[in-house]
């Protein structure tokens, strides 16, 4: 029987996740991805109430609380009469914590059972958990059997339950520790146990690779890849494979520490063989740390310079990145010798001095010798590790005594002792805020007197007016902000407005899209200088982005099976052919999409078993980049965090070398190439955390998922409601943190019904909005009819046939990203595709513009989109309502017509 | 707002308020040739006084002669610039809570007097029936508000007035609600004293206007409590009634609006609601007027509910047939009579209330305005069911304003109009129906933001046009002085006293250097004492 341990091995350095080592199998438990996730990522589950969990406000720093040497505050100010400046300015920053997630399975007696999942890293840690019972179909969970619930757990609806961790009086490696048990009887009736963790000071949630933690129970719950104590000997492969795979798995997972000798129970037949087994997840955590830098400035003995001295507590190296200023308008400037010792310049720009450290305590000092002539003294503390803190988000500011702003001077320090009654904290956030309006307001006043008056004393008589206004402003600001609030004043801002700053999930927000090829293309061997042929014609007709076709050499001539990653001479042309292309579309100013297959690819060598898995070029991984979870393949890496796609082997992306590799990959396309963004090909295939990684490292102008799975279907007919499949997609946008659109194939699945089967009805779902994506997140929406798949010559999925231009005249004129296909650009439609995207251009249609459907019936549907185009398609009758709105006929066609505003 | 009037008691002894408006408006026309800067415009004229004391005095009693006894604001205006807009800001709607406190009070002082400094002519006070009558009819706490008039007083700004006979919510959590015995009265569901909708769900922030005239409060009627509370604001704060107080709203319903609580059963904002709201004709008083009018007309069955066939609160309404575009039922000889009836309900209500709030305060000379809704939302359809279930009886093919206009003309009362802010084409088509039927009627008009967090900009255009004669800017707050929002609103300030900073070239140099040494010491002395 095994014995409870409570003192597990600390994790040697050598397994943190970056030292890959290249001659060992990785254990699957080493690189868990541990990802801080928000909630909606896993909405099904979470308890609404966190999504907003209220960020922890710390308490302020308190002074001299850490060191008694540091800091005179100012609710003492100027006891000594040189000292004309005196200020703590709190300094909030935060700061990694590295600990880990345990999660520990043991035998307590006979058919009981304790899961212990605890945590290193200090904060109020929940467990949110459930389970799965043996007969449950699906992924959803279920509340335990209440015996099972610790003190403490509170029911979250009815499918979850939240436990808090609690300090043991154990200790973990020196650190404090915190953990849950819960017990579990083996002859129950239970599954698995799932569960993620929460810190409720953050928020934030802890998973696993993504997913849930699941803890399986029996051996037959399906691994997802999210499963703990993963190689406990039962056969997920079956045969010797699995065997040989098991033993190199217990031999080179040294941080493992397998505690139970119950595996023996793993040979035999029964169904139910439990192990214990003790994992280690690591857990990077940002806490919040407060600080302070207390300013006090002071003439010079001799009066003709002034001393600016610098204190703090912060711990270990500090550098002042320095400089003084004239005037307010803070220009900084680098003053003259002498300059403290440990001094550099910066560019011309500034002074970086380090700071001295204290004789006794924590903290570093420095003291600044300045000429009088200099207005204000200027800085910002850099910290090892390249992070910097500032004041607010501003540059800490320190007005210096000068003959010139003396008055000046005097009336500040009067204002000051005027509110200080308030907590010197607020005053810190007045002196920011009243800067900030005081530029605001020089500016009016600049205009005013270079107009109006060059009499400086008007001048000084409005300054001083200005200051009045913005001093009792951000009094009055300070006062009701720190009131208890009896109401809010926020209302809460709606997730669309406005498009303004360019993102890849959107481009500019009025991007329309081109897919530049069709099944075809790679025949005549020449796509791509076709292509060019055709870009000032694509761009007059108001495309603003082309996709293009898969560029790497592949197995299959139209590009979807990729092999060599870095040689991008394909069927549709040659490498410099490309770069000419790219370079033609840029001219007409046309951004470019690269076609990038991250799902899978081909191996150029057979492993020694004879299975394809060895790749070739200059990224040569081996079988360690590969899934686990694809018998075919054998990979060795992890399960996948996606659907597979079976007829290659599908990458895992949870493998750091891998993430490198492509992101490497992705950024030499950009540079290389000249690509501005990126179609995603078979996202569902992994997960969209890692795509949200590749989109940060390559910074694309625009990026596009195909996220495509089936419609919801009851006895063979399309379901109304296709919430669910708008959610999954939806999901992948959460998951990409919105960093990427995905194809609305719902879109395009409801348009086929309707059309189809003349039930326009479909096309408002239960609250009157658009039913596919574009209802719901329109900005991330990138709608069309259809693509190299579902249309040219494969046909998986038709849109019905003679009704193309229906389908245009919806996305056209409704918000999301609409996308044309190649085919229907150059065929009979060409004029009225033409005309729909000069009227979308000409009425500014966008992403977010809004859409009030104000029909939809059997036979027709009709939509008003910004109040200013009125749009129907279907065979019935609709004309916009007369009224304020004079409307007059766009465009109209074959079952469609469109109206805008005059 | 000018100090020259509001300051100095001498100069102001004697005027009646209505003469107060006409002063300012004069004075406002004269000081464009003063001013010299746009962010300190009331702080410069009020030192001008000493100058200019004597020649504004004669002009305003001589204008005072000619229109003596006009209480109607568009008459005043038509003295003034075309590009003056009088700017108020109002203050935070809990500014008094508990009857005899004033909350954040060191806050507003000093917000006051930045306004004040800015150039800002006055502000808006909303007086909350729920916190003076809280505790039992007739028991009056004016005291929070008297102290805040003063603090206004002494600021030299305007005070206008909103009488709030409704509760107040911020995001759908009540703030301020009726006052605790009407709210018990309430309870009592025989007692039917809210409006109802179609599934028997009361809006609880205001009285129905169906009880308007029955005896539901401890055997008063609505309308004699109403009048009794603005007797008892009247004798209470007749000090101040005149200056600072120049304007008195009058809430005639929900948020103040003259309008049905038709939205009450929708979740979200304006910006993406689903529905058009629903009919509220549902109480026992309001059945009881529907079927009565229902028997008058000879169809006994019109008067037994509602239209069956109206969109529920998060349906659209094209969901159901009422409102459709291609024979809707709101087309129907039945429609007509049910849209006809419960429009004439709430007109009744406003001209009720507002001939009650000018026989109390017409002779004291301040300006009585009441609030009008903006329901734009479905405009783009032709029944207009948003402003149909609010109360107007407004198609493509009728205008429901002229009635409510003319009704503000009958008792001599200016309309607010909220939601200027907003950039959005309906809205903006809608503002200019209403106006129009006020200019028609010759109504002023006065404007209103929805949110402290609007469309700044749009409010600039809005003031920039010219055809309001106030703006009131709602609301003081900790984001009203944010940094992210004061400086916008310095700008847009600076952009209504724009056209009148040409004129100030005129000074010559010196004179003007002079003035403003004297504005430095006195703004400083003020802010020393104040």
């Amino acid at each position: 029987m095994p014995t409870l341990s409570t003192d597990p091995l600390p994790l040697p350095p050598t397994l943190r996740p970056s030292s890959a080592s290249s001659s060992s199998a990785l254990h699957s438990s080493l690189s868990f991805l541990l990802r801080r996730s928000s909630p909606w990522l896993s909405r099904r589950r979470c308890p609404a109430v966190a999504c907003s969990a209220p960020r922890s406000v710390a308490p302020r720093a308190s002074r001299g609380s850490s060191s008694s040497s540091v800091i005179v505050g100012d609710l003492e100010p100027a006891a000594d009469p040189g000292v004309a400046f005196d200020k703590t300015f709190p300094i909030q920053h935060s700061a990694k914590v590295e600990g880990k997630i345990f999660v520990r399975f043991d035998q307590q007696n006979g058919e009981n059972w304790v899961l212990t999942v605890g945590c290193t890293v200090p904060g109020t840690w929940i467990l949110h958990w459930g389970v799965s019972y043996v007969d449950d179909v699906g992924s959803e969970w279920d509340q335990p059997p209440t015996e099972m619930r610790p003190p403490g757990s509170i029911p979250i609806k009815d499918y979850a339950i939240e436990t808090p961790l609690e300090k043991p009086s154990t200790m973990m490696d020196g650190a404090d520790c915190y953990e849950v048990n819960i017990c579990v009887q083996s002859n129950s009736s239970i599954a698995a146990i799932n569960f993620v963790l929460k810190d409720e000071e953050t928020g934030a949630w802890y998973q696993h690779r993504g997913r849930d933690f699941k803890v399986p129970l029996v051996n037959c719950v399906p691994d997802d890849g999210n499963v703990v104590g993963a190689n406990r000997g039962i056969g997920l492969w079956t045969g010797a494979l699995g065997q040989l795979s098991n033993i190199l798995l217990k031999t080179e997972a040294t941080q493992e520490k397998p505690e139970s000798s119950s595996c023996l129970s793993s040979e035999s037949e029964e169904v139910r063989c439990i192990e214990g087994f003790y994992e280690e997840i690591l857990l990077v955590k940002e806490v919040p740390i407060q600080n302070s830098v207390n300013v006090s400035v002071r003439n010079s003995p001799d009066d003709t310079k002034t001393l600016v001295s610098l204190e703090t507590d912060l711990p270990g190296d500090v550098i002042v990145h320095w400089g003084v200023c004239r005037d307010d308008s803070k220009t900084w400037e680098i003053p003259s010798a002498p300059q403290p010792a440990e001094t550099i310049a910066f560019k011309n720009k500034a002074l970086r001095t380090l700071l001295q450290p204290k004789q006794q305590g924590n903290g570093a000092s420095g003291l600044f010798t300045v000429d009088k002539e200099y207005a204000g003294f200027l800085f910002v503390l850099k910290l090892k590790g390249d992070s910097w803190l500032n004041c607010m988000g501003n540059d800490f500011y320190v007005p210096l005594p000068s003959s010139a702003t003396d008055n000046q001077g005097e009336a500040r320090s009067e204002g000051s002792q005027g509110h200080g009654m308030m907590e010197d904290h607020k005053e810190v956030s007045t002196t920011v805020y009243t800067d900030e309006i005081i530029k605001e307001i020089r500016n009016l006043a600049s205009d005013i007197s270079s107009e109006k008056s060059r009499n400086a004393k008007t001048k000084e008589a409005q300054e001083s007016i200005l200051q009045e206004i913005e001093k009792l402003a951000a009094e009055a600001y300070s006062i009701f902000r720190s009131a208890a609030p009896t109401f809010t004043d926020e209302a809460p801002a709606p997730e669309e407005s406005i498009p303004s700053n360019i993102s890849s999930g959107t481009g500019t927000g009025y991007e329309i899209l081109c897919q530049g090829f069709n099944w075809e293309s790679h025949k005549s061997g020449r796509w791509y200088m076709e292509l060019e042929g055709r870009a000032s014609e694509l761009s007059a007709l108001g495309f603003t982005i082309i996709w293009l076709p898969p560029p790497t050499d592949s197995v299959s001539p139209e590009g979807y099976m990729p092999r060599d990653l870095y040689n991008l001479n394909s069927r549709y042309g040659t490498v410099d052919q490309l770069k000419v292309l790219v370079k033609k579309f840029h001219e007409v100013n046309i951004k470019v999409l690269g076609d990038v297959v991250l799902n899978h690819r081909c191996a150029q060598y057979k492993n020694s078993n004879g299975v394809w898995n060895i790749f070739g070029g200059k990224l040569n991984w081996d079988d360690r980049a590969v899934v686990a979870d694809d018998p075919h393949f054998q990979g060795r890496g992890n399960k996948s965090s996606g659907d597979n796609f079976h007829a290659a082997p599908n990458i895992d992306h949870s493998q750091d070398f891998v993430r490198k590799d492509i992101k490497e990959w992705l950024c030499w396309l950009r540079d290389e190439i000249g690509y501005d963004g990126w179609r995603l090909d078979f996202v569902r295939g992994f997960w969209g955390g890692y795509v949200k990684d590749y989109l940060d490292a390559s910074e694309p102008y625009f990026a596009v998922g195909e996220y495509w799975d089936s419609l919801s279907y009851t006895y063979g007919e399309v379901d109304h409601n296709q919430d669910a499949h708008r959610q999954r997609i939806i999901d992948w946008i959460n998951a990409t943190n919105g960093t990427a659109g995905a194809f609305d194939v719902t879109t395009k699945g409801v348009l086929h019904a309707a059309l189809e089967r003349c039930e326009y009805w479909r096309l408002s779902d239960q609250k009157g909005k658009p039913p596919g994506v574009v209802g719901w997140w329109p900005s991330r929406a990138v709608t069309f009819i259809e693509n190299h798949d579902t249309g040219s010559t494969q046909g998986h999925w038709r849109f019905p046939s003679g009704k193309e231009m229906q389908g245009y005249a919806y996305i056209l004129t409704h918000p999301g990203t609409p996308a044309v296909f190649y085919d229907h650009i150059f065929s009979h439609y060409q004029s009225e595709i033409s005309s729909l995207i000069s009227l979308r251009n000409r009425n500014r249609i966008h992403c977010r513009s809004t859409v009030k459907i104000v029909k939809a019936e059997r036979d027709v549907y009709a939509a008003i989109v910004d109040e200013k185009v009125a749009v129907k398609i279907g065979p019935g009758h609709f004309e916009p309502a007369v009224g304020h709105q004079r409307w007059s006929v766009a465009i109209e066609g074959n079952d469609y017509k469109v109206w805008q505003a005059s | 707002m000018e100090v020259s009037v509001v300051g100095n008691s001498q100069a102001k002894a004697g005027l009646a308020a209505s003469r107060a408006v006409l002063f300012r408006s004069r004075i406002g026309g004269f000081s464009t040739s003063f001013c010299k800067s746009r962010v300190f415009m009331g702080q410069s004229r009020g030192l001008r006084k000493g100058k200019g004391e004597c020649r504004l005095s004669s002009s305003a009693v001589r204008v005072e002669e000619v229109l003596s006894r006009s209480s109607s604001a568009p008459d005043v205006r038509s003295f003034q610039q075309p590009d003056k807009v009088r700017l108020c800001v109002g203050l935070p709607v809990d500014a008094v809570m508990d009857g005899n406190c004033v909350n954040h009070a060191r806050a507003i002082a000093a917000g006051l007097k930045a306004l004040k400094l800015l150039g800002i002519d006055g502000v808006e006070l909303p007086v909350w029936w729920g916190v003076v009558e809280k505790e039992g009819r007739g028991e009056y706490e004016w005291s929070g508000y008297l102290a805040l008039a003063e603090m206004v007083r002494e600021a030299g700004l305007e005070l206008h007035v909103t009488l709030c006979f409704h509760g107040c919510r911020q995001q759908q959590q009540p703030v301020i609600s009726l006052p605790d015995w009407v709210m018990r009265v309430g309870e009592d569901e025989s007692s039917s004293i809210f409006f109802t909708d179609r599934s028997g769900q009361q809006y609880k922030d205001c009285l129905s206007l169906a009880v308007d005239e029955l005896p539901v409060l401890d055997g008063r009627t609505p309308m004699e409590v109403y009048h009794d509370f603005c007797e008892s604001f009247k004798s209470s704060f007749s000090a101040y009634i005149g200056s600072p107080i120049t304007g008195i709203s009058m809430g005639l319903g929900p948020d103040g609006e003259l309008r049905y609580p038709s939205l009450q059963g929708c979740e979200s904002s304006q910006v993406d609601r689903v529905g058009a709201g629903e009919f509220q004709c549902y109480d026992r008083n309001m059945l009881k007027l529907l079927n009565e009018a229902a028997e008058a007309c000879g169809n006994p069955f019109w008067g037994l509910g509602g239209p069956h066939d109206a969109s529920g609160y998060d349906k659209s309404p094209i969901s159901n047939s009422f409102f459709r575009d291609n024979g809707g039922s709101w087309e129907s000889p039945y429609g007509e009579f049910f849209l006809s009836w419960y429009s004439n309900q709430l007109i009744r209500h406003g001209d009720r209330l507002l001939s009650l709030a000018s026989s109390i305060f017409g002779d004291s000379g301040v300006a009585v305005s009441g609030k009008v809704p903006l329901a734009y939302s479905w405009n783009i359809i032709n029944s207009h069911p948003s402003e149909l279930t609010a109360g107007y009886y407004s198609t493509v093919k009728r205008d429901g304003y002229e009635e409510m206009a003319k009704m503000f003309a009958k008792n001599s009362c200016t309309v607010m109009l909220p939601g200027m802010d907003i950039r959005n084409d309906n809205a903006r088509l809608l503002l200019g129906q209403i106006k129009a039927a006020c200019r028609k009627h010759r109504v002023g008009v006065l404007g209103e933001n929805s949110s402290v967090e609007g469309d700044i900009e749009q409010v600039k255009d809005v003031c920039a046009a010219g055809d309001i004669d106030s703006f009131f800017y709602q609301r003081m707050g900790a984001h009203f002085f944010s940094p992210e929002h004061f400086p916008a609103f310095t700008a847009f300030v600076g952009s209504t006293r724009q056209p009148r900073l040409h004129a100030d070239d005129i000074l010559k140099e010196d004179e003007r250097a002079e003035e403003s040494l004297t504005l430095t010491s006195d703004s400083v002395l003020q802010m020393q004492t104040a």
